[in-house]
């Protein structure tokens, strides 16, 4: 990847559409290298909560159910599970294309940033099967010479009942 | 369509089923008033409401529920339909209340659905509208081992009489691993998805499909399971040798998978071994298993289906799936995954973590069966392919009553290995409560 941003925004940036291009283009191994050793990457359930108890909205960390809570072995066993032309859920493969926007540096400490986001997935699988996912990203990433890793992300999907059979993609 | 006609379109003997019980809007709309209105349905789980108060929103079939422990520590199942003007009166997944207030005109309900309070009740109603007529609908509720049915159908047989001998499967699959009765906890969060099908294929998939073995092949060849050896099924690493049994149970139309073991002594195998500490939680547990249970803890439950639309996965992978049929054609699933409430909270998250990895639209096993049977539809809708069944027609005629153990049950209706043998049974049961003849009978029911 050519980095020709100056600001420390702009290189977030310029990571996190590659990260979406690699994806897109389903370089998925290549991907799977932006993610740091030690990643998390969680997707919680989302409910209907009472205004007064916001805390009941997003299912708990490393404790309930949850869409996804993964490792970098795991996310390795998916990657290599959509790679085999077995994997029927993706096999033929969908077309993907992953937006981020309304990127922001929420905090820095040592050499890790704490960047907020907004994503838009498309999703076409097979011919007519259209999902859409939006929602928000918190992503904790760990400088790596003059690029990044992804150390933890959080994704928070704008969907309680999950409009879309399967969830085959990642965010 | 006259309902004895309905019934026709199942031949459980020659394991032919008609497309259109997939399809047509009209018998769609006769199931869910002869099937699932007649039926009792699984709605959630004792632990998911442990306090006074403590409520939860769920499906009992097409109609919304509260679920709620009222104030005298009673579990209440009320339609969440205010009886005023029809809005539901719950408007939160879960919480915990003391009333339900309707937020359109103020009609309020205490937790047992009595109706307590409405607005201009003296003025406007000059106090004679009878309270007592017009509190939330409440279902009849049966509380089994933890988990919670409800029908609305006030004519019901009781719960434990529509189980029939099936009541062996549901309450071992509800033991914890060590064959404690009411073992299992719900861990927090209802998975809730649609899926573009018509419910019964997923509902006979968990009947017993053995035979889609090729669906799974990417997963077998990942390996999910934390034996740490290849495979999704942790009991892949027990060399001891068993049966493959579809036990189905034609007079409720219920049915499980299951291994039976040859040796009711036989020694525990790891299963668990990425996870030293689950390793030692299921040995013990296997020991005392087999001391709590005997003989029949040669019996390893794999899953099964509690007519009609309760799923259950067991053998390490606790999930409870029911199908909300909304169309013939769309399908919302609503999932429940367990552990055993007395196990440490390190077995816990190693099992946790292997459910969130199996099952559901991130599951690596069954994301390729949700592919499928939104798949099939396609032949279901088939206009050119209605003229010809669906082919469940595999393995005809090897079913045998009470058999290879008479402890399954009377009412048990068993056959060997890969079969479509359960699925006969649970369509022949469709067929039956939409107005058809029972086609599964034992010929002489042992005293």
């Amino acid at each position: 990847m050519i980095d020709l941003s100056s600001s420390v925004k702009e290189q977030v940036e310029n990571f996190l559409s590659y990260e979406g291009e690699l994806l897109d283009e389903r370089k998925f191994d290549a991907w799977l290298d932006l993610l740091a050793d030690d990643v998390r990457y969680w997707m919680p359930l989302v409910r209907n909560f009472q205004h007064d108890k916001p805390e009941m909205e997003y299912t708990r960390e490393q404790c309930d159910a949850a869409w996804f809570d993964e490792d970098k072995k795991t996310l390795a066993q998916r990657v290599r599970q959509i790679t085999g032309g077995d994997h029927w859920a993706e096999e033929p493969l969908s077309r993907t294309t992953h937006m981020t926007t309304n990127v922001r540096i929420d905090g820095i400490a040592g050499d890790e940033l704490t960047v907020k986001c907004r994503f838009l997935i498309y999703v076409n699988r097979r011919d007519t099967e259209i999902r859409l996912f939006a929602g928000k990203r918190v992503d904790i990433l760990r400088r790596n010479g003059s690029s990044f890793l992804v150390r933890k992300r959080s994704i928070f999907l704008d969907q309680t009942t999950l409009l879309a059979k399967n969830l085959t993609t990642f965010f | 369509m006259e309902s004895t006609a309905i019934g026709k379109l199942v031949d459980g003997h020659t394991g032919l089923v008609s497309r259109s019980i997939f399809s047509d809007q009209q018998i769609f709309e006769e199931e869910a008033q002869r099937v699932f209105a007649k039926s009792w349905l699984f709605v959630g789980h004792e632990s998911q409401i442990p306090n006074k108060g403590d409520y939860f929103v769920s499906q009992a079939g097409r109609e919304p529920v509260v679920v709620v422990r009222d104030e005298d520590g009673q579990v209440q199942v009320l339609l969440n339909v205010c009886t005023h003007r029809g809005m539901p009166v719950c408007r939160y997944d879960r919480g915990n209340a003391k009333r339900f207030t309707c937020a359109y005109h103020a009609w309020t309900f205490a937790t047992n659905g009595d109706l307590v309070g409405v607005p201009l009740s003296k003025e406007g109603y000059g106090n004679r509208l009878v309270r007592e007529q017009w509190g939330l609908i409440k279902a009849k509720v049966t509380r089994y081992y933890g988990s919670i049915w409800a029908t609305f159908d006030a004519a019901a047989a009781p719960f434990e009489a529509s189980l029939g001998d099936m009541a062996l499967m549901l309450r071992d699959f509800l033991q914890a691993p060590d064959g404690e009765d009411d073992g299992l906890e719900a861990i927090e969060g209802i998975f809730k998805f649609r899926i573009p099908s018509n419910w019964k294929f997923g509902a006979e998939n968990y009947a017993g499909d053995l035979y889609h073995s090729v669906s799974h092949n990417s997963v077998q060849r990942i390996g999910i399971s934390e034996s740490g050896k290849s495979g999704r099924h942790t009991w892949d690493a027990d060399p001891s040798t068993f049966r493959i049994l579809n036990v189905a149970y034609p007079a409720g139309g219920h049915a499980a998978r299951v291994s039976l073991y040859d040796d009711e002594a036989r020694g525990y195998q790891s299963q668990w071994a990425q996870s030293p500490e689950a390793d030692e939680y299921f040995r013990a547990a296997h020991y005392a298993r087999q001391k709590r249970l005997g003989s029949r803890s040669r019996l390893l439950n794999r899953g099964g289906i509690v007519f009609p639309n309760m799923a259950y996965n067991a053998a390490g992978r606790s999930t409870i799936a029911i199908w909300v049929p909304l169309a013939p054609n769309l399908t919302e699933v609503w999932k429940w995954y367990f552990v055993p409430k007395n196990a440490p909270q390190a077995v816990k998250d190693v099992l946790r973590h292997y459910l969130l990895r199996y099952g559901g639209p991130p599951g690596m096993v069954e994301q390729d069966d949700i592919e499928n049977w939104a798949s099939a539809q396609v032949g279901a809708e088939s206009v050119v392919a209605r003229p010809l069944p669906m082919n469940y027609a595999l393995r005809l005629g090897g079913g045998k009553w009470a058999w290879p153990e008479p402890w399954l049950g009377a009412g048990a209706y068993v056959d060997e290995d890969w079969s479509e043998h359960s699925q006969r049974v649970f369509y022949a049961h469709w067929a039956e409560m939409m107005g058809g003849e029972r086609q599964f009978r034992a010929e002489e029911q042992p005293a």
